[in-house]
């Protein structure tokens, strides 16, 4: 009659065998991020362990300069390196140079065809100049221009006129000065970094060209420097550099007309930029139909992370999963790299913040639009050297050509190798 | 450790407490022990000091004579011999920032001593019941942290919300300088940041070194007919000089190697960041914007090389004028 | 003549106590700002009284951070920093100062010369060394390295060379001490004030040190408190209330270290001292 037993004995045994070797196969991950990136990975975490309880994610977050920094000792040395690895467009092409993260176009990866998934512009930004893709983006900046509707309006100025041409956006700077008092822009370097960025096409580099030849004496940068001393010496800005207490007071206290920025400076001007300022901001098309992207973070493996498999589960779990990014969206206001979020139905939603304009479709549209341009890795050295000498322009006189040809110089000295 | 300390010259309670020995066995192992103690008393030190220190050192230099990209890891450093030098040594970047240094170094730290010297004086002879109060007082900017700081100056800062240009604007001057974004007030306003921080750390180091100096000396002065001040220039000063030495030393090293004050109330991102970058902040940018950790160890010997020479230079001020700072 | 002297500090008094006054400002305001929620601090005005915000603040601070984690950490770290450096400083100090040796001035120079380069180009090889040694994510890491501070030899040789007449140690040992008798009963006495100063900077130093437990520690709840806060801030985004909550709270203990070493670095009127 018991023969039963032993079986069951056996059966219950071999149970709890693979319970244990379950259990024991769960694999930790650590995830390096800066905030407020890291938002995002914490708050996905609870639908990750549902989704993969065998695997553990451990996020690990560090001050934005601090992260990168630590990056680059842990790579340096080919150790202590987490798994997955969160950077920032602006330290993207260094890094990716570096020859410290996987290929994820070879196997066992093999996300050739996944790059369609895309916005398009995004992939050049993490391909090196091997032809490797070593990361994955996770969201974007789609370039907007935000305007205050009731300061244009007190001025008489439409939208159409803001964003027509960069002439007309700096003509209606000065009606908007005269009758309102309010700076168009924050700071006349915002405008100068957008024109360097228009007329781009796919495959072209903002300062480097493909074999590397400097580009900054190029007609680009000449309007750029030029529209910028222009918007300066009317006294259309405020010299407030983004991100600075200055900056910030100006949003509270009615000063800025316009803001160029990435589409998720409405999500901050809502949450504490501005707050009170619900229902007045509008967000439209950069002038001069000029189509460009703010930042944007991404995720890679490095090479000698150490639970690979486990780390690509997350990766693609944090990029390609519509869910996460739209849960991004909603927790962060960070737009989705993913083309398949694009069609989701928040995107329809209408901002409140924006007076109910259904910002997020004309998010898409730019997105769209962003010409995928080539991206070198002294690029963030280059930008640098562009700031320095506008700073001679517009504040020292400086004459526009000389101060492009000793740019040029200056980039090509430093670029030496 | 806690024994009061005693008014009497040599011989008191020490020696009292310690053993006497045979005086003849005694003297030998005494002279070989005396031999081998300094070493004995350096030796913990050195130990943690060449494993924590000399690596680091030695692969800076190492460093240095090489081009190398961190990210690419250690098997992509290039030898270049002394091209980082050269590059740095000719580069209009470095030279600038070499002279914001020194600048910075001057501006700011004289006036720290200067005030500090005085100041520390006037408390230990003249404050009593305040005195913890008002040395906490200057001590208080050396201990506040850098967030605290960044943020609080710059709002005080502010072109056009700030405290400073609105107390200027009601004594009837200019309500609008733009401190932290025009070249010409933003130098001063950072160097004033500078002072501000390290006047208290100065003011504790010469109130200590004060404790050393006899009481009855200035009373015996007093007593003389010597003024406060002329006290304060002929017993207090010359005793002080090899504290004075040590702190001016400190100023030196310190205000060659400015980096925090003018990287956190400037952002590296505003136009007039080139006038505050000191050769600190042009290190860190070779190193992690430009990706040129060799160049940025060059510059730093350089920089080494120049405080190193300063400091010599300091040292024989302070000697040649027989100052009596202790045996070697 | 007397009454001339005391006029003068009538307004010397006025000129420091205002001069306290100007200095303690921002120290006070961060306690300000810590009470108030983030969208407040920039207002124009600037809050200049304190706030409603300081518990919601706090928790924010405790949901983003393991900050009393962190705090203890930060304690540790410095505390063991402080005490080894207190003893491995003052006797190599006291070598310096008291005895002449061989390669004496080439050792001094070295200490010296460490101090003279900028902390952040030694992270990697720091990095390196540690990974060696396998005290990744350990305190030990931070506390042991800060054990042989070059500035705290460099002020124990200047004072002890100063507060220490050579003839009381010839004394001492013509009586019979041994070399580290004469170090521990006889100099270290004389030096409360500078051990006090020593140990007041080493605190601070250690406790506001951020790249090295940057360089070292892995995990968040090993961070040291400064670390941990500047991991709070992001370039767009930073819960400034909270970070000021945690910095001002961060700025206690040494506030705290500070009055703790002041009743040693002020020895009083009447104390007597060594040299005449």
């Amino acid at each position: 009659m018991f023969k039963l037993f032993p079986r069951l004995a056996l059966a219950a045994a071999l149970g709890l065998l693979a319970a244990a070797a379950a259990v024991a196969e769960r694999v930790t991950i650590t995830v390096a991020t800066f905030p407020d990136l890291d938002r995002a990975a914490k708050a996905a975490v609870p639908r990750w362990n549902k989704l993969h309880p065998e695997i553990e994610v451990k996020v690990q977050s560090l001050q934005y300069a601090d992260h990168h920094a630590a990056m680059s000792t842990a790579l340096a040395t080919g150790s202590g390196l987490p798994d997955v690895v969160a950077l920032d467009f602006r330290f993207l092409g260094k890094f990716a140079e570096s020859g410290g993260f996987d290929d994820l176009l070879q196997p066992p990866y093999a996300a050739g065809p996944l790059r369609e998934k895309f916005v398009r512009f995004t992939v050049p930004q993490a391909t090196n100049t091997k032809g490797e893709l070593i990361a994955l983006p996770t969201d974007i900046g789609p370039g907007t221009l935000l305007y205050r509707k009731d300061i244009a309006d007190k001025a008489g100025v439409s939208e159409a006129e803001l964003t027509q041409s960069w002439e007309s956006y700096l003509e209606a700077g000065k009606k908007i000065k005269a009758k309102t008092g309010a700076y168009l822009l924050a700071d006349a370097a915002d405008l100068r970094d957008i024109v360097i960025r228009s007329g781009l096409k796919d495959g072209e580099g903002i300062f480097f060209d493909r074999a590397g030849k400097v580009l900054v004496e190029g007609p680009r940068f000449v309007r750029a420097f030029e529209l910028g001393r222009a918007a300066r010496a009317a006294g259309l800005d405020n010299k407030a550099v983004a991100w600075t207490n200055e900056w910030t007071a100006s949003f509270k206290q009615n000063r800025i007309a316009t803001q160029m920025m990435g589409a998720w400076l409405a999500g901050h001007l809502k949450n504490w930029l501005a707050p009170d300022n619900s229902g007045l901001w509008r967000s439209a098309l950069l002038p001069g139909a000029t189509y460009a992207s703010y930042g944007g973070s991404f995720y890679a493996i490095p090479k000698k992370a150490r639970n690979k498999a486990a780390a690509w589960q997350f990766l693609q779990f944090m990029t390609l999963d519509k869910e996460t990014q739209l849960e991004s969206l909603r927790v962060l206001d960070s737009f989705p790299a993913l083309a398949e979020a694009h069609a989701a139905a928040a995107m329809d939603e209408p901002v409140a913040y924006l007076g109910g304009q259904k910002a997020r479709l004309l998010w898409k549209d730019i997105a769209a639009k962003v010409p995928a341009v080539l991206v070198n890795k002294y690029d963030a050295m280059a930008t640098d050297v562009m700031r320095d000498e506008f700073e001679n322009v517009v504040s020292h006189g400086k004459d526009i050509p000389k101060a492009l040809a000793d740019a040029r110089a200056q980039i090509e000295r430093r670029a030496r190798r | 450790m806690h024994a009061p300390r005693s008014n009497a010259v040599p011989a008191a309670d020490p020696v009292a407490a310690a053993a006497p020995a045979a005086p003849a066995a005694a003297r030998r192992r005494w002279a070989s022990s005396r031999a081998v103690a300094p070493y004995l008393f350096i030796a913990p030190f050195f130990v943690i000091f060449l494993a924590f220190s000399a690596f680091p050192l030695g692969f800076s230099i190492w460093l240095s004579l090489h081009q190398w990209e961190p990210t690419a890891g250690l098997a992509a450093m290039r030898w270049v011999g002394f091209e980082n030098y050269l590059f740095a040594i000719t580069d209009p970047w470095f030279q600038r920032s070499l002279w914001n240094t020194l600048w910075f170094a001057v501006v700011a730290g004289v006036p720290q001593h200067l005030v500090a010297l005085p100041l520390a004086y006037f408390i230990q002879r003249r404050l009593k019941r305040s005195r913890n109060l008002v040395i906490g007082a200057y001590f208080i900017p050396y201990i506040t942290s850098s967030v605290a700081i960044a943020l609080i100056f710059s709002t005080l800062y502010s072109k056009d919300y700030g405290v400073i240009n609105a107390a200027l604007q009601a004594l009837g001057g200019p309500g609008d300088i733009d401190w932290l974004g025009d070249a010409a007030y933003t130098k001063p306003a950072v160097a004033f940041v500078v002072f501000w921080r390290y006047l208290g750390w100065n003011v504790v180091l010469y109130l200590s070194a004060l404790q050393v100096i006899d009481n009855e000396l200035f009373e015996a002065a007093t007593l003389d007919g010597a003024r406060e001040w002329q006290q304060f220039r002929h017993i207090a000063l010359p005793l002080l000089k090899p504290m004075i030495f040590f702190a001016i030393t400190l100023t030196i090293i310190g205000n060659l190697q400015l980096f925090e004050e003018p990287f956190i109330l400037v952002d590296i991102e505003k136009g007039v960041a080139p006038s505050v970058m000191t050769s600190a902040i042009f290190m860190y940018r070779l190193a992690f914007s430009d990706g040129d950790f060799g160049t940025a160890s060059a510059v730093s010997w350089i920089l080494f090389l120049i405080i190193a020479v300063l400091t010599w230079l300091n040292g024989r001020l302070f000697q040649r004028d027989g100052g009596r700072h202790g045996r070697g | 003549m007397v009454g001339a002297d005391r006029r003068a500090p009538v307004i010397a008094y006025a000129l420091v106590g205002a001069g306290a006054l100007l200095l303690v400002a921002p120290f006070y305001f961060s306690f300000v700002f810590a009470t108030h929620p983030r969208t407040a601090i920039f207002n124009t005005p600037p809050p200049l009284w304190f706030g409603a915000a300081a518990l919601s603040n706090y928790e924010l601070l405790l949901e983003r951070l393991p900050f009393w984690r962190n705090f203890g950490m930060s304690f540790y770290v410095a505390s063991m920093t402080t005490a080894l450096n207190l003893l491995l400083c003052s006797m190599g100090g006291y070598a310096f100062a008291v005895y002449e040796f061989r390669f004496k001035q080439p050792l001094f120079a070295l200490v010296l010369a460490s101090m003279m380069l900028p902390a952040f180009l030694f992270m990697i090889p720091s990095f390196m060394v540690m990974q060696f040694l396998g005290w990744i994510d350990e305190p030990r890491a931070l506390y042991i390295p800060g054990a042989a501070g070059a500035l705290g030899v460099f002020l124990m040789r200047q004072y002890i060379g100063a507060a220490v007449p050579p003839e009381l140690i010839d004394a001492a040992r013509m009586d019979g001490c041994g070399e580290f008798r004469i170090f521990w009963s006889v100099v270290l006495p004389l030096v409360g004030p500078a051990l006090g100063t020593l140990g007041l900077i080493t605190f601070i130093n250690a406790w506001n040190n951020f790249i090295a437990p940057l360089v070292v520690m892995r995990s968040v709840e090993n961070y040291t408190l400064p670390l941990a806060l500047r991991s709070m801030q992001s370039p767009n985004n930073t819960e400034w209330g909270a970070l000021m909550a945690g910095s001002a709270i961060a700025m206690l203990p040494l506030l705290v270290a500070f009055f703790f070493s002041a009743r040693r670095l002020v020895a009083g009127l009447t104390a007597g001292a060594v040299r005449g």
